[in-house]
């Protein structure tokens, strides 16, 4: 059974955290210098996020499926659920396409030590915003 | 048949006789090469003497490419050598890449078997069909890139095609315990110590040239699998990973999970690791690529460090396992110092695993008071001195002051400390532990414990399966969803070992590049550049074969049950981070493993499992 009911909670919880890590300066900061802009697509439940990081603020813009990105990646919200507490084996998760990355590997691989920070973020997150059932930590 | 040369080079350093043997292809067909031709020659070399120091004439040195070496795809420049290894006593091996094997095999030659030792310094010069020893008065004492380039030079006129030189270093003549052999500057035979055996047979180098062609059996079918990869390795996030940034592009990926070991296996995070990342090489020490032979991955990346204390001319650059071994576990941010204890590895021929885990177990003595800087020459071997570091490399390259303890590698230096230094030694059978950690992943717990040439994360594919690059569905064990912690390791560990012994040991595909292919794939290019018609079921067998015959050569050595478990350092819980609290259940795996592998309470495999897989004469070793 899948972690998240519907659609309608994992896109709060998730874009509510894209948001977080927006305004974190450890992980904003990061990722802004990189100009990535990514989209993620979601099944089970089905969701696409853009996270564009071209501008001075992150912009994180759920149902968007028109800008032209840099990157996409798909996986199951229950991967990325388990991809942010850091319980994800990233590289057995792409080899087994469990995660399906496309897009230039090099500006995919700078992104790992951008969002390094937020795996301790993510459950404290889960818990202040009233997610606490969703956290396996 | 196809993909052999068909001859084996026999050297007798003692007498200086050398015999060119055509390779038996019942011999071939039922080993299929690498280490199945090394380890069988090995056994029956050794066989009336068993017992023997490895800095002896007694040890024979065999070096062996597979039948896919040379043959042009990609991943399958691979090749082996073996031997006692003095850093161990017990079997020691090592895989390497390059340009050597091919070249070996395009001057006609499967093989060389090196046995007995010279007087003088020498080295063997292979030209097509001229194969002679000559005088390397003039080379001894030259450094890795020194004689490289000089034997390259100084036998240029003789052959149409520039030769491929192998070589050992000013480590490996002083008997460093992990000195290497090295092709090309860079391609380290790294592991064991067997550049030691080189130094005490007086062998230097071996220089070959070849204008030979190899035969591939079916070209046609080759062509079409290699069409059929291409479009898989394109996809492959993996190998567009490891070429983009090479194997360090695993700084970023394992540290997520707290596979990587910082401050001599103490922690798994550190506020100062990106220093040491894909993205800090790039900026202060990239300095282009290149590659082993025909293989369009070209993870290997050069290094240049143009001024300051650490300054390199353009060279081969530190791999993962190197930065992490100089960096991470010496708690060292400095990537350029990491440069330069590489550079001067490869210069003087050694084994950069050992070498870096060696200097932070001293740093840990250093820093818990069980050494000053009086017993160290007046080098304050702190964690994260970059100077220190690269200044006690030299020194144990030159075999020098205290560097001459911490040469005998680390667990023989804890002997010679004492003051129960061995609490810091991150060793498995006598090999430092490589830089992946079993609390992140328990299945390589079990595979350092077990590897027939002590902790190593190449022994099988466990490393490559549990980790996440491998993915074979043809063997369930091999593709199944693994449990947490450390259920299903010992299934995992077995097939591991006997689809590993095919892949990487005997048909000698490597770990990294061929990644992507799955059993049939790798079964098929085997026939197609054989001829052979393998099955996978028979590869298996052959594979298992070969592990009990190197586990067993390794109990005739004296390894037993107790040899097999993990040091303190890596059955420490950590109280934070990634892999908060876990360790792996050792004596849970090893009972399901001795089970599953037919091993008795001492750790031998039994005489019947021994006998059922055609091992009667080492049956009778450890028997009778």
């Amino acid at each position: 059974m899948a972690v998240f009911k519907n659609h309608e909670v994992f896109k709060e919880v998730i874009v509510g955290f894209f948001n977080l890590l927006g305004d974190t300066p450890q992980v904003a900061d990061r990722l802004l210098a990189s100009k990535m802009v990514i989209r993620f697509i979601y099944s089970d439940p089905d969701l696409a996020v853009v996270v564009d990081c071209s501008g001075d603020k992150m912009d994180v813009r759920p149902d968007d499926m028109d800008t032209k990105v840099i990157v996409e990646m798909s996986m199951k919200a229950d991967i990325a659920h388990k991809f942010w507490f850091g319980k994800v084996n990233l590289t057995m998760a792409l080899t087994r396409r469990q995660m399906v990355a496309k897009g230039p590997v090099p500006k995919i691989l700078k992104l790992l030590p951008a969002i390094k920070p937020s795996y301790a973020m993510y459950p404290k997150y889960l818990d202040d915003n009233g997610y606490a059932q969703y956290n396996i930590h | 048949m196809g993909g052999y040369a068909g001859n084996l080079i026999y050297v007798d350093l003692t007498t200086g006789r050398i015999e060119v043997k055509p390779l038996d292809m019942g011999f071939a067909r039922e080993n299929i090469g690498g280490l199945g031709f090394g380890a069988q020659i090995f056994l029956e070399l050794i066989k009336d003497k068993p017992h023997f120091d490895p800095l002896s004439a007694d040890n024979p040195f065999i070096l062996m490419t597979g039948p896919l070496t040379g043959c042009g795809m990609d991943a399958t420049a691979r090749w082996t050598v073996c031997s006692k290894s003095p850093l161990t006593g017990y079997w020691g091996d090592a895989n390497v890449g390059g340009h050597f094997g091919a070249r070996l095999k395009l001057a006609g030659y499967d093989g060389i078997v090196i046995t007995g030792a010279a007087q003088q310094p020498v080295y063997l010069s292979i030209n097509d069909q001229q194969v002679e020893l000559r005088d390397a008065s003039a080379y001894w004492g030259q450094d890795v890139y020194t004689v490289t380039d000089a034997l390259t030079k100084d036998l240029r006129a003789d052959s149409p095609k520039p030769g491929q030189v192998l070589a050992i270093g000013p480590a490996g003549e002083n008997g460093v315990r992990f000195a290497n052999l090295i092709n090309k500057k860079g391609h380290a035979a790294g592991r064991t110590g067997l550049g030691a055996v080189w130094g005490f047979k007086k062998l230097k180098a071996i220089h070959v040239a070849g204008t030979g062609k190899l035969r591939i059996a079916h070209p046609a079918k080759l062509k079409a699998l290699r069409s059929e990869l291409k479009a898989i390795y394109a996809e492959s996030i993996y190998i567009g990973s490891i070429q983009s940034a090479g194997t360090p592009a695993h700084l970023d990926v394992g540290i997520i999970t707290g596979d990587i070991p910082i401050k001599n296996w103490q922690m798994s995070d550190w506020e100062d690791f990106d220093a040491l990342g894909p993205a800090s090489i790039e900026e202060k020490i990239h300095a282009g690529g290149r590659t082993c032979h025909a293989c369009t991955v070209a993870c290997k990346k050069n290094a240049e460090v143009k001024e300051g204390p650490f300054k390199i001319e353009k060279g081969p650059g530190p791999e993962y396992e190197t930065i992490a071994a100089f960096g991470a576990m010496c708690l060292n941010a400095d990537i350029e110092s990491v440069a330069k204890a590489n550079e001067i590895c490869n210069r003087y021929g050694m084994d950069t695993i050992s070498c870096g885990s060696t200097i932070a177990f001293a740093i840990d003595c250093f820093e818990n008071g069980l050494l000053s800087s009086e017993d160290t020459g007046g080098i304050e071997l702190r964690w994260g001195n970059a100077a220190a570091i690269v200044a006690m490399v030299e020194k144990i390259a030159k075999n020098e002051g205290f560097g001459a303890i911490l040469a005998e590698g680390s667990a023989k230096a804890a002997e010679i400390i004492g003051k129960g230094a061995s609490r810091y030694l991150t060793t498995v059978k006598g090999l430092e532990a490589p830089m992946h950690d079993p609390r992140n992943a328990h299945g390589f717990g079990l595979a350092y414990g077990v590897s027939p040439r002590g902790a190593c994360h190449e022994a099988s594919l466990v490393f490559e399966v549990e980790g996440g690059a491998m993915y074979v569905p043809e063997l369930p064990a091999l593709a199944d969803e693994l449990p947490e912690g450390s259920e299903g390791r010992a299934e995992l560990n077995v097939a591991c070992q006997d689809y590993g012994m095919f892949f990487s040991h005997c048909a000698i595909f490597c770990n990294l590049g061929a990644a992507p292919l799955n059993a049939t794939q790798a079964v098929a290019m085997l026939n197609h550049v054989t001829g052979f018609n393998y099955t996978l079921e028979e590869v298996m067998k052959i594979g298992r074969r070969l592990w009990y015959l190197k586990r067993g050569l390794t109990n005739l050595f004296g390894a037993r049950a107790k040899d097999d478990r993990l040091p303190a350092r890596l059955m420490t819980p950590m109280s934070e981070g990634p892999t908060e609290g876990s360790i792996p259940d050792m004596e849970r795996m090893l009972k399901a493993f001795y089970k599953l592998r037919g091993l008795n309470e001492d750790g031998l495999p039994r005489e019947s499992v021994l006998r059922e897989q055609n091992l009667a004469d080492l049956a009778d070793l450890i028997y009778t």
